[in-house]
């Protein structure tokens, strides 16, 4: 301590800087201590989730969707697993690089830059390809640490057991788009996931969608893993029972199959509740080939196999609407069923002359016979007497025009014409003409064969319109109901019992003695009604409609091939294959089908006589 | 008996509270190493840093017992040996990373730099002590600043930008001790950072600007500050400013001699010059990572990537940290150079918030210290070296630890005793072996002979 002394004014000085710098000195880490109260305390939640994040990863097990169960109890759709090659982006590789693709490439042996640029997004997770057989899966785990950022996971792979016959019930699975994932994230759906594209996969696809699990991993800044937290199970979807039956379903489509042209729809429906036993449309798809070559034929395919005829296809009914007709006669005329026409093959209404099927005509033709021998001619006089109003009514009645409310999505719902929708649409009054021929199913009514067949079904019910579904039950994996369906039940016909009575037997008079005397059996009676739709666009579409049995109704059925031409040759039989598989008949023999080319309306005068053996045996 | 007496009078004289700040930090800066480097590159950081402190200690030990009077006396020699150092750096150094740096002794390198800057604090004290009486004059400090310039144009020679950052605040204060006028000190800073500050703040709004050019304040202020005439304008305008204050204090009859309005634009003007040579001298990524601090975003793949993750492991550790050797960010590897100049979010991490403003606590008691020491000092050579030194440790410990932080521009500053580093342990050992020297001979008459004790 000597200059604290010997020079006290220049260390007085001194002190008072010395005082003023510890001051400083003492501010600077003040400030570094307030920094650092913030950075912890104020904002310590905030970063310790940020470095959470940045070091946790998920690796997503995809949980399998649902099983669903057909009305027999055989497994309809189940899952089966194949592997996927992802890529997730770590520390500075944002994007899978074209060393990685070329890698996967040469292992996997095939291009797979298409996909990979597809699915491209900065920053996400990337799937590079799919379908993995276990031994590429081996063979890129080999490879893991050459592959950075590539990771292989267990992918469910759903599996259609009755995939020949019943793709358009299931329907089929894909992946999530982005312009979807904006609607659907709400509801919990996240990128990757897949989701139901058409049949009850679409419509029960929260039921069937299980719970995603998998590891829980921490990864290191250049993305390797370094440990697992814990697993998590991923849990299968809810189970669903349908109402199909497997081999209705295997044998409808086998006799549509069969048909002359192949091409064509059947649904059967159990009239005492509405349940949809087989639904088929042929040709059919397969469910198994999504996402491959194969299935981007069915896009090509002039045949249209994706296209759900049974329920989106529309069709002029033809002599079937002729139900309504009588019905609507019976009701609202009170007609005498033994009130008779002379039927001379002709109608001439004005300058116009209208034929019925039969050249030659039914001679004297009473309801009952009329609707047997499906005449024309009485019922152009049926409709003249009713006018276009009554027949609208019962059409709409009948639930024309509307949709059934089937559980599959995507249901078309037809179409009934009246007098103000033509003076909208065409500028042109309605006509007497439009109302003959709207009598016997033609002019611009549509209907699906799904609306045709739950017509019949209240035909069968007296007036009983059952909601039709598929899916029955659907129970968690454990056995716990979750859903259940309710017969609902849509505006009843009320007509009164005699009207019933002589419309059924009517109908029961067609199968016995008229147009669907194919589906005659011994032991079940059938109750049912042919028609042969024109088609404009090509050769006409055969049709029959039924149920059985007839005392006792227990389902209902509708049958079209498309193209097939006459509905008693070509329709008929095919319902009777399905009635033979439902009431467990022997078969019998079936007569060989011929080629139907003619029209009822406009023959060709030369091709006459040829066809006249053919018209006999074909029923409009 | 000799060796005896040695210890005993080495214990009995020695600033305990500094040794023990000194071994708290040390302790904390070795287990933080350890638990940064261990599970990748397992002991070879921590041997590499035992043996350098090992070299550090025994320095200390002999500075320590080494009478500091001396350095006065030999301050030429001194001052002509760190000039050695730094030009035998250039001619037979080896590089790395671009800075020729480091002498190379096959297992070991060193960095003479960082002893140079303990040598410059000795021989700017001995000539500010020596010609303390000239402080006034002009000529006073164009010498002093001539030393400086010695340093720093072979450091630059290297290049190594921020080694001689801290030649700066340390001459700057032991002028203001010396007393020097502070109004030149600030005519000083204000040069320094107009010559440093327009070329960053430009750069900032350039990269701001790039980074988003919706927000129309900053392209307001870019188009603002791209035009040439603009700053011709301002600079006009502050300058007349200054004469109008200048001439409202004369008129208010306050005696402001002429001289200092002019030294004041002389500095505006010199300032706004050279930052166009700074602009020129700096490179796009220097200048990059010395504004990235202002908003990490802005290169958040680059510099900004070190920022954001070292305030992610700070913040994320809380209060109580994540628990040694469980840090996330630090053991997966998110955290850039963690065990060197990032070390203190190292800290901050694995040991929260108790344990870094522990760590900071130490810190400041180690420059408490210092500063008492130079109070106490036998001499006010002894005072200018000690306080010399202390801001040395403090401007290090503000600019790495607010660095860390986001609150200081990166610079390669490494954290005093902290980080790893042997030649800055080593510098940093023999610089708290100086200040135990001050302290121990607080009563020692100097003799001219050398002799311990």
């Amino acid at each position: 301590m000597a200059w604290q002394k010997e020079e006290k004014i220049t260390y007085g000085l001194f002190l008072d800087k010395h005082k003023r710098m510890l001051v400083f000195f003492s501010l600077l880490f003040i400030i570094l201590s307030l920094r650092l109260s913030y950075l912890q305390i104020i904002q310590g939640n905030y970063y310790r989730a940020i470095s959470q994040e940045q070091s946790m990863y998920n690796r997503l097990e995809k949980a399998p969707r649902g099983i669903i169960y057909a009305s027999d109890g055989t497994i309809f759709v189940s899952n089966d697993f194949t592997y996927a090659v992802l890529f997730k982006p770590f520390d500075i590789e944002k994007v899978p690089s074209q060393e990685i693709i070329y890698e996967l490439s040469s292992i996997l042996g095939r291009d797979i830059s298409a996909t990979v640029n597809k699915n491209t997004e900065y920053g996400r997770v990337v799937k590079l390809a799919d379908n993995l057989s276990i031994e590429e899966m081996f063979k890129i785990r080999e490879k893991q640490l050459k592959l950075k950022g590539v990771e292989v996971v267990k992918e469910p792979k759903r599996l259609y057991n009755f995939s020949e016959s019943s793709s358009h019930i299931t329907g089929y699975i894909g992946e999530i788009r982005t312009d979807e994932l904006r609607a659907l994230s709400q509801e919990g759906y996240k990128l990757g996931d897949y989701i139901g594209r058409g049949g009850i996969e679409q419509s029960f696809d929260k039921y069937l969608q299980g719970i995603d699990g998998g590891w829980q991993l921490e990864i290191n800044a250049k993305g390797y893993q370094t440990k697992a937290f814990k697993y998590i199970d991923p849990q299968i979807g809810n189970s669903l029972y349908i109402t199909i039956n497997p081999q209705l379903q295997k044998i409808a489509y086998e006799a549509l199959q069969n048909s002359p042209t192949g091409k064509g729809a059947a649904v059967v429906i159990d009239i005492r509740s509405g349940a949809i036993l087989a639904m088929v449309s042929a040709p059919n798809f397969d469910a198994n080939l999504v996402g491959t070559d194969e299935f981007n034929n069915y896009l090509k395919d002039k045949k249209l196999p994706l296209f759900n005829r049974a329920m989106q296809a529309l069709y002029a009914p033809g002599s079937i609407f002729k139900i309504v007709t009588v019905a609507a006669a019976l009701e609202v005329l009170s007609l005498d069923p033994d009130w008779t026409v002379y039927c001379n093959g002709k109608f001439e209404l004005g300058d116009r002359v209208y034929a019925c099927w039969k050249k030659e005509g039914h001679g004297k033709v009473d309801l009952k016979k009329g609707l047997a021998q499906s005449c024309n001619v009485y019922m152009y006089n049926l409709a003249l007497k009713l006018g276009i109003k009554n027949l609208d009514d019962f059409a709409e009645k009948f639930h024309l025009g509307e949709i059934t409310g089937i559980d599959i999505p995507n249901e078309k719902k037809g179409f009934v014409p009246t007098p103000e929708w033509k003076k909208a649409k065409i500028k042109m009054s309605w006509l007497q003409g439009d109302t003959v021929i709207f009598a016997i199913g033609q002019g611009a009514l549509w209907a699906t064969p799904l609306q045709m067949a739950s017509m019949m079904s209240a035909v069968a019910n007296r007036g009983t319109f059952y909601k039709p579904f598929v899916v029955n039950e659907v129970m968690t994996p454990e056995g716990k109901p979750l859903y259940r369906h309710t017969v609902e039940t849509g505006a009843p016909v009320v007509m009164s019992d005699e009207t019933w009575d002589i419309l059924q037997d009517a109908l029961l008079e067609s199968v016995e003695s008229g147009t669907s005397q194919r589906s005659k059996f011994r032991s079940v009676r059938v109750a049912g009604k042919t028609g042969t739709a024109q088609n404009p666009q090509g050769d006409d579409h055969a049709w029959f409609v039924s149920y059985a049995p007839f005392d006792n109704p227990e389902i209902a059925l509708a049958v079209i091939v498309e193209n097939g031409g006459g509905g008693g040759a070509i329709a008929v039989p095919v319902g009777r294959a399905i009635y033979e598989a439902y009431f467990d008949l022997p078969p019998q023999p079936l007569p060989v089908y011929r080629r139907a080319e003619t029209k009822t309306n406009n023959d060709s005068k030369n091709k006459q006589a040829a066809k006249k053996a053919d018209n006999k045996r074909k029923s409009a | 008996m000799q060796e005896k007496n040695f210890f005993y009078r080495l214990a009995l004289n020695i600033d305990w509270i500094l040794l023990l700040s000194l071994i708290a930090i040390l302790a904390i800066g070795f287990l933080s190493i350890y638990s940064a480097t261990y599970s990748y590159y397992g002991l070879k950081y921590v041997s590499v840093q035992t043996l350098a402190l090992g070299i550090g200690f025994v320095l200390m030990l002999i500075l320590s017992s080494f009478n500091y009077q001396h350095y006065e006396q030999m301050d030429k020699i001194i001052y002509v040996l760190s000039l050695l150092l730094l030009i035998s750096v250039l001619i037979l150094g080896m590089t790395v990373r671009g800075t020729k740096g480091w002498f190379n002794f096959g297992f070991v390198s060193f960095q003479p730099v960082e002893i140079a800057k303990i040598m410059y604090i000795l021989i700017l004290a001995a000539f500010l002590n020596k010609n303390g009486k000239d402080a006034k004059k002009f000529q006073f400090l164009f010498y002093a600043f001539l030393l400086l310039l010695g340093h720093l144009f072979l450091i630059m020679l290297q290049p190594d930008f921020s080694s001689t950052l801290s030649y700066f605040p340390v001459t700057l204060v032991l002028l203001y001790f010396i007393g020097v006028e502070p109004f030149y000190l600030f005519c000083i800073l204000l040069f320094g950072s107009l010559a440093a500050g327009i070329p960053l703040i430009s750069t900032f709004f350039k990269l701001q600007y790039n980074l988003d050019r919706n927000a129309n304040f900053i392209i307001h202020i870019y188009s603002f500050i791209k035009d040439g005439y603009v700053w011709l304008f301002c600079i006009i305008a502050v300058l007349l400013a200054i004469a109008a204050l200048w001439w409202l204090l004369i008129k208010l009859k306050m005696r402001v001699p002429i001289i200092y309005p002019i030294i004041l634009c002389a500095c505006i003007i010199l300032g706004c010059v050279s930052s166009i040579a700074v602009e020129k001298s700096l490179k796009e990524y220097q200048r990059k990572r010395l504004v990235v601090f202002l908003n990490p975003k802005i290169d958040s793949r680059g510099a900004g990537y070190n920022i954001i993750q070292s305030k992610i492991a700070i913040g994320s550790g809380k209060i109580i940290g994540k628990g040694y050797q469980k840090g996330t960010q630090t053991q997966l590897g998110f955290l850039p150079e963690q065990h060197t100049d990032f070390i203190f979010s190292v800290i901050g991490e694995e040991g929260g918030w108790l344990i870094s403003q522990l760590t900071l606590l130490f810190y400041f008691l180690l420059i408490w210290r210092a500063m008492s020491i130079a109070r106490d000092s036998r001499d006010s050579y002894g005072s200018l070296v000690a306080t010399g030194i202390a801001t040395m440790f403090s401007f290090y410990a503000f600019i790495n630890i607010g660095m860390v932080m986001g609150m200081m521009p990166v610079t390669g500053i490494p954290l005093l005793l902290l980080s790893y580093g042997g030649s800055s342990m080593v510098s940093s050992m023999c610089a708290i072996g100086i200040l135990n020297s001050i302290h121990i001979h607080r009563h020692t008459y100097y003799k001219t002979s050398i002799e311990i004790f």
